[in-house]
């Protein structure tokens, strides 16, 4: 290795040109490193936004705060991050579903949901969610939203990080904090699927 | 483009066991410790994990190259620890196996390398969006 000593963007692309290598080479595959990814994703990653969002389901007043500034009310959770300082929460409601995307690169809300998963990051993602959001949803993540409803796709830059809130399901008014955090998905956080099914 | 599919907990926490397996004789981390600070961090992790099991190289051979590039830093540093990157050294370690057994080049690696670093990926990012970017409007009455 060599004495230089590397910025953190330096070395950030040089894994990134490694991994597109050895991909290219066909030594691994996207999938397999994924996959592992998600392993540790599972440990860290959503569940901080899980919590966040059965909280806003279970407390109106929570909510309130939330939809107006996401960055504070998480704060009062104990859950913030450099890269969460302009976190801004879209609800999802019965006439407005919201995705959200990062149109040039990989913006994401890392502190309630993680590392992004690599999809996030694709470009054709990135370019067909604007083009295109329901097919994409129903294509790719099997997912359709009803027609009656409207979908907006919200694009995250550094500077304002969005995710999405999604509604409480019907029939879970008894539920406990715990079966509620079992319903709430990453997919559901970033717009791209429902939450859990309720038996 | 399809997202991964989600594991199921049993799959989840055996799969989380082999790699302890593997990692916890290496030096300097104990799977306890093992977190990520930088997303690059997590995909080197996954990549060297990756490797050993799709080449099935001895792991051991990772594990002396770690050692190395550890120790090559502490002769240069001293006992100083500024600008000690546990991960630093685990991309090192993975570049030598990886060119030891032939597959990488690292003057390529370092040619793309440039190449990333030459595309400004965050360009016009550093600006709010504050209105959706696109909007597909309701096609029937809601009622």
């Amino acid at each position: 290795m060599s004495a230089t000593v590397r910025t953190q963007e330096e070395i950030a692309a040089r894994v990134k040109a490694l991994e597109s290598m050895l991909i290219e080479s066909g030594v691994m595959t996207t999938q397999a490193i994924d996959r592992m990814v998600e392993i540790y994703e599972h440990e860290v990653g959503p569940q901080l936004g899980a919590q966040v969002v059965v909280r806003a389901w279970t407390d109106p007043d929570f909510r309130a705060r939330l939809v107006a500034d996401a960055s504070e009310a998480c704060q009062e959770l104990g859950i913030s991050g450099l890269q969460g300082e302009d976190m801004v929460v879209v609800e999802n409601t019965d006439t407005v579903h919201n995705i959200i995307v990062c149109t040039l690169c990989s913006c994401y809300p890392w502190p309630v949901l993680g590392l992004p998963p690599n999809w996030y990051k694709d470009p054709q993602y990135r370019a067909a969610i604007t083009r295109e959001p329901r097919k994409v949803l129903r294509e790719s993540f099997g997912f359709t939203v009803p027609d009656d409803v409207e979908v907006r796709v919200w694009d995250s830059s550094s500077e304002m990080r969005y995710w999405v809130l999604p509604q409480r399901p019907a029939g879970t008014e008894d539920w406990s904090d715990e079966q509620l955090l079992a319903l709430v998905t990453r997919d559901a956080m970033i717009g791209v699927g429902p939450v859990g099914a309720v038996a | 483009m399809l997202p991964a599919p989600y594991a199921d907990a049993a799959d989840l926490v055996a799969a989380r066991n082999r790699i302890t397996d593997l990692v916890c004789d290496l030096p300097e981390a104990s799977p306890e410790q093992l977190s990520f600070e930088h997303p690059w961090e997590i995909r080197a992790f996954a990549m060297a994990v990756s490797a050993h099991r799709e080449l099935g190289f001895d792991w051991t051979a990772f594990q002396q190259a770690l050692i190395t590039s550890i120790s090559g830093w502490e002769e240069r540093t001293g006992t100083s620890d500024r600008g000690w990157s546990y991960y630093e050294h685990w991309l090192a370690a993975l570049e030598s196996v990886l060119a030891d057994l032939g597959l990488l080049s690292t003057d390529e690696l370092g040619r793309q390398t440039r190449d990333v670093l030459a595309v400004p990926a965050n360009r016009n990012h550093h600006e709010a969006h504050t209105e959706p970017i696109a909007v597909d409007p309701a096609r029937l009455v809601h009622h």
